[in-house]
C-alpha cells in the first residue's frame, strides 16, 4: 500500500489549538451532506423506476438507510484521510483535522452507522437491497479510499462506482433483484463520475499536490486531463442512450440523453479548448473547468429526473 | 510505536476561562440531546418498520 500522504508533517494552525469539543453540527459535517444529496435523489430514482410496489413508508426507510450508509462511509473516509484532509486548503477545516472530533470517535462514529444502515435496510427491504448496500460502504471504504486514492491517477475512474451503486440498492429495495435498466444507471454514474471530478480537480490542483493525493492533473498535468474529461463524456453520451435503444425508457428519456449528453459534451469541449500555457494550465482561472463541474451536477439531477418522467408518463 | 502524526489537541479544563467553560457545557447538552433524540428516533422506526411489515405482509421477514 503507497501512502505519501501519511507521512507529512505540516499541520495548519488549527490543528493545535485547544478545542471546547465538537457540536452536534460537527457531527453532522462528518457524514458528508453536500454529497448526499446526489446519493438520496438517484437512490429514490432507482426506487420510483422500479417495476413493483413498495409500503411508501419502507421505500422511505430504505432512502434513509442510503443516505446514512453513504454517509457513514463518508465519515469513515474522514477517518483515514485525516492526514491530507490537514494539508489541504479546502478540507483543513473539516471536525477531525481542526481536533474538534478524536480520529477513534470519528471512525466509530461511522462504523456504527453503516452497520445499523445495513440492518435496518435487511428488516426494512430484502437481502438483496442490504447486501448491495453493504458492498457499496466497503466498496467506497476499502477500494476507493485505502487501495485507490492514494496510488493511482486512475483512482476515480474505478473507485467512483461506489457513487453509482444508489440507483441499484433503490431498485433492490423495491423489487429483491438487479436487472439491466439499474446497471445501466450504475454505468451511467460510473462513466459520469470522472469528468465531474476530473473538472473538479483542473481548478484544485494546488490542494492535491500538496497533499500528495495522485489526481491525473497532478500527475499527468491538465492538458490530458482535459482530453481525459471529452474521452469520457463521449463515452458516456451512448451509454445514457442504452436504456433507450434497448426499449427500457421511453421517447422522453432518449430525447433528454440526448440533449442533456451534447449540452455535456460542449462544456468538456470548452474545458478542451480553454486558453493555456505552454503546460496546459489555464489563463482563464479554469473558467470553463467551474462550468463544467456546475453543469455535470445538473446534468445527472436532470437525466435521473427524465427517467422517473419517463416512467410516469 | 511510531508517533501518532496527527497531534491530538489537549482538553485542558484547569485552563479554561468561565466563558469556555459556559461554551463546553453548551456543547455536551447539545450533544447530549442529539444523542437522545437519535436512540429515541432509532427506536421509533424499528417499531414502525415492524407494524407496517405486519400490517402489510403478515410477517416481519
Amino acid at each position: 500500500m503507497n501512502l505519501p500522504a501519511k507521512n507529512a508533517t505540516s499541520m495548519g494552525p488549527s490543528i493545535l489549538a485547544p478545542s471546547l469539543g465538537a457540536t452536534a453540527g460537527d457531527w453532522f459535517t462528518l457524514l458528508k451532506p453536500r454529497v448526499l444529496t446526489l446519493v438520496v435523489f438517484t437512490g429514490a430514482i432507482g426506487l420510483i423506476i422500479a417495476p413493483a410496489h413498495l409500503n411508501p413508508f419502507l421505500a422511505l426507510t430504505a432512502i434513509l438507510c442510503i443516505t446514512v450508509a453513504a454517509g457513514a462511509a463518508g465519515a469513515i473516509n474522514m477517518w483515514y484521510d485525516r492526514d491530507i484532509d490537514a494539508i489541504m486548503r479546502r478540507t483543513a477545516a473539516r471536525p477531525i483535522p481542526a481536533g474538534r472530533i478524536s480520529p477513534e470517535g470519528g471512525l466509530a462514529f461511522g462504523v456504527v452507522l453503516a452497520i445499523l444502515s445495513v440492518l435496518v435496510m435487511l428488516i426494512a427491504t430484502n437481502w438483496v437491497a442490504a447486501l448491495t448496500l453493504a458492498i457499496s460502504i466497503a466498496f467506497y471504504v476499502f477500494i476507493y479510499t485505502v487501495w485507490l486514492k492514494r496510488l493511482t491517477p486512475q483512482n476515480i475512474v474505478i473507485g467512483g462506482a461506489a457513487g453509482a451503486f444508489p440507483p441499484v440498492i433503490g431498485w433492490a429495495a423495491a423489487t429483491g433483484s438487479i436487472t439491466l435498466l439499474p446497471i445501466l444507471l450504475f454505468a451511467i454514474i460510473f462513466f459520469w463520475t470522472p469528468p465531474h471530478f476530473w473538472a473538479l480537480s483542473l481548478y484544485a490542483t494546488g490542494d492535491y499536490e500538496r497533499a500528495g493525493v495522485p489526481m491525473l492533473p497532478v500527475v499527468k498535468g491538465a492538458r490530458h486531463t482535459r482530453v481525459c474529461i471529452m474521452v469520457y463524456t463521449l463515452l458516456l453520451l451512448p451509454v445514457t442512450l442504452a436504456p433507450y435503444m434497448l426499449g427500457l425508457a421511453g421517447t422522453f428519456y432518449g430525447a433528454s440523453a440526448l440533449l442533456l449528453g451534447g449540452l455535456f459534451i460542449y462544456y468538456s469541449w470548452r474545458v478542451l479548448a480553454d486558453a493555456q500555457d505552454s503546460r496546459g494550465n489555464s489563463l482563464t482561472q479554469n473558467k470553463p473547468a467551474r462550468l463544467a463541474f456546475r453543469y455535470s451536477i445538473l446534468y445527472l439531477f436532470l437525466l435521473f429526473g427524465a427517467c422517473a418522467l419517463d416512467r410516469l408518463i | 510505536m511510531p508517533p501518532d502524526p496527527m497531534p491530538r489537541t489537549e482538553i485542558m479544563e484547569s485552563n479554561w476561562t468561565p466563558a469556555e467553560r459556559a461554551e463546553f457545557s453548551r456543547r455536551r447538552r447539545g450533544r447530549n440531546y442529539l444523542l437522545l433524540a437519535a436512540l429515541g428516533a432509532f427506536a421509533l422506526l424499528i417499531y414502525a418498520i415492524a407494524l407496517v411489515k405486519l400490517h402489510e405482509y403478515g410477517q416481519m421477514w
